[in-house]
């Protein structure tokens, strides 16, 4: 399952043997994963497998109990300054979209320029103005997260989390608390960012569009990563009887 | 004594007294208010003691009574050399008094955040202090501007702690004034009458100024 690569590149995400316990829970067993440079790694899994639990790893939302998780090469600090410093650099979308609720969309995208990347408030509304016109929402700008409708807080969410200019993204299943007609305008940007090179991870039931957008994905089950292929393996022939049965049993009920 | 008698005798006397209530309570609000966030802020932060220490200073004094406080406050003090003049015990009272409710008010503000808003503040970056001055305070003040109202009246109440120690004539509040001049002429209940009219007035000002406040801030969900 390890992957080779060439002299010199660094992976911007690396898990190694990572464990983690829910008290009597195993939730992560002994994962172990790299995500290269302009990588989009989609994982998938049934309720429960701890596909949140790992994304949440990554930027020490969620302590571990053994192993290692070193961004662009630097394990990541225990706490404090210094952790704050790291997850600045990876953009974290969350299902529920968690934009500030005091604050206007703009607000919220230079909150985090402004006092943690120490960037000019002029400089920060710019650069905000520029990605909220890139995500489509230009024209909420001033207007409270509240007020806008879910497809466009999470299109905001994404705004802001690039904003950061962030190293990679992670997506914990940002389209599952979104209206149908709404999912495709979210679908659209993370493909967009995918199409230049964004380095990516991604939790979803979107399975077409985990299909279209990724280039390896990771089945999880029970805590442990089962299955890790390229899509087009995964969704034609996967290989563990796990998967076959997911693969089923999501199919199933919207085969439309 | 008729109402008008009382007026023309004591008027200057109430409106100094209302000035000083005004004072009080103003003054004594604003330092619940400080001490109260900071108070919170320890409550929630990540060092285990400070916690402690915050839980303990709400739990000690939002159960004592004004009067209890007041008495430790004007005769245990000296004992420990700590010489504060009665007028200063007053305001001590009613300052810790109310910051404990403070606190709790804005623990129950906290409370109607939602946990993902400081996941994304934690994954954005922000560090501890930056998360609770920009996120957590703001959202926490908005949504308890309807209890903080009634902390000031309720901070306003318990200046009336200033009528239990000697002071001078120009210091006394709307309590304390009905003490004096029922100690020197038969107001009788009508004394206390002007007081609670003074009282409730700025309660109800108190009140619009909440509520206006509120319908500003309120957070939109
Ligand atoms: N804070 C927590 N405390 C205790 N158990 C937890 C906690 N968070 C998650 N769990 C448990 O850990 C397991 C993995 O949870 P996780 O949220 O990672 O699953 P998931 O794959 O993201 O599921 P879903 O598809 O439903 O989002 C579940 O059994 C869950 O009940
Ligand atoms: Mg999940």
């Amino acid at each position: 399952m390890t992957q080779r690569y060439p002299a010199g590149d660094v992976p911007v995400i690396e898990l190694k043997n990572v464990n983690k316990h829910y008290g009597d829970l195993h939730v992560l067993k002994d994962i172990s994963l790299s995500v290269r440079k302009g990588e989009v790694v989609v994982i998938i899994g049934p309720s429960g497998s701890g596909k949140s639990t790992l994304c949440r790893t990554i930027n020490r939302l969620e302590t571990i109990d053994s192993g290692q998780i070193l961004i662009e090469g630097v394990p990541l600090p225990e706490e404090g300054r210094r952790l704050a410093e790291l997850r600045s650099r990876i953009g974290m979308v969350f299902q529920s979209f968690n934009l500030f609720a005091h604050m206007s969309v703009l607000d919220n995208m230079i909150l985090a320029p402004v006092s943690v990347l120490k960037k000019s408030r002029r400089e920060a509304r710019e650069e905000a103005m520029r990605l909220l016109e890139r995500v489509g929402v230009a024209d909420q700008a001033k207007k409270l997260p509240a007020q806008l409708s879910g497809g466009q807080q999470q299109r905001a969410a994404i705004a802001r989390a690039l904003a950061m200019r962030p190293r990679a993204m992670l997506f914990d299943e940002p389209t599952s608390a979104l209206d149908p007609e709404m999912i495709g305008e979210v679908l659209n940007v993370i493909t967009e960012l995918a199409q230049e090179g964004m380095t990516m991870v991604i939790v979803t039931h979107e399975m077409n569009f985990a299909r279209r957008v990724s280039d390896r994905v990771i089945f999880m089950d029970g805590g442990m990563i089962v299955e890790e292929n390229t899509p087009e393996a995964f969704f034609s022939h996967p290989s563990s009887q796990r998967a076959v049965d997911f693969l089923q049993s999501i199919r199933t009920p919207e085969a439309l | 004594m008729s109402l008008s008698a009382l007026l023309s005798q004591y008027g200057d006397l109430y409106l100094q007294a209302l000035l000083n209530t005004w004072r009080l309570t103003a003054l004594c609000y604003v330092g619940a208010f400080a001490i109260g966030i900071v108070v919170t802020v320890l409550r929630v932060c990540p060092v285990k003691p400070l916690r402690v220490f915050g839980d303990f200073f709400v739990q000690v004094f939002r159960n004592i009574p004004g009067a209890a406080m007041l008495i430790i406050l004007v005769y245990a003090l000296p004992r420990l050399k700590i010489m504060l003049s009665y007028e200063m015990c007053v305001i001590v009272a009613s300052v810790l008094i109310p910051s404990a409710f403070c606190s709790e008010h804005l623990m129950s503000g906290m409370n109607t955040i939602h946990p993902g808003q400081i996941e994304a503040a934690r994954a954005l970056g922000l560090t501890f202090s930056q998360m609770i001055a920009r996120v957590v305070i703001p959202q926490a003040l908005r949504s308890t501007v309807l209890p903080m109202t009634s902390l000031a009246v309720g901070t306003m109440l318990t200046t009336a702690l200033a009528s239990q120690v000697p002071l001078r004539p120009n210091q006394l509040e709307l309590t304390g004034v009905v003490n004096y001049i029922n100690s020197r002429a038969v107001g009788g209940v009508l004394a206390f009458a002007v007081s609670a009219v003074l009282y409730v007035s700025t309660a109800l000002l108190i009140g619009w100024i909440g509520a206006t406040i509120d319908r500003k801030v309120r957070i939109l969900r």
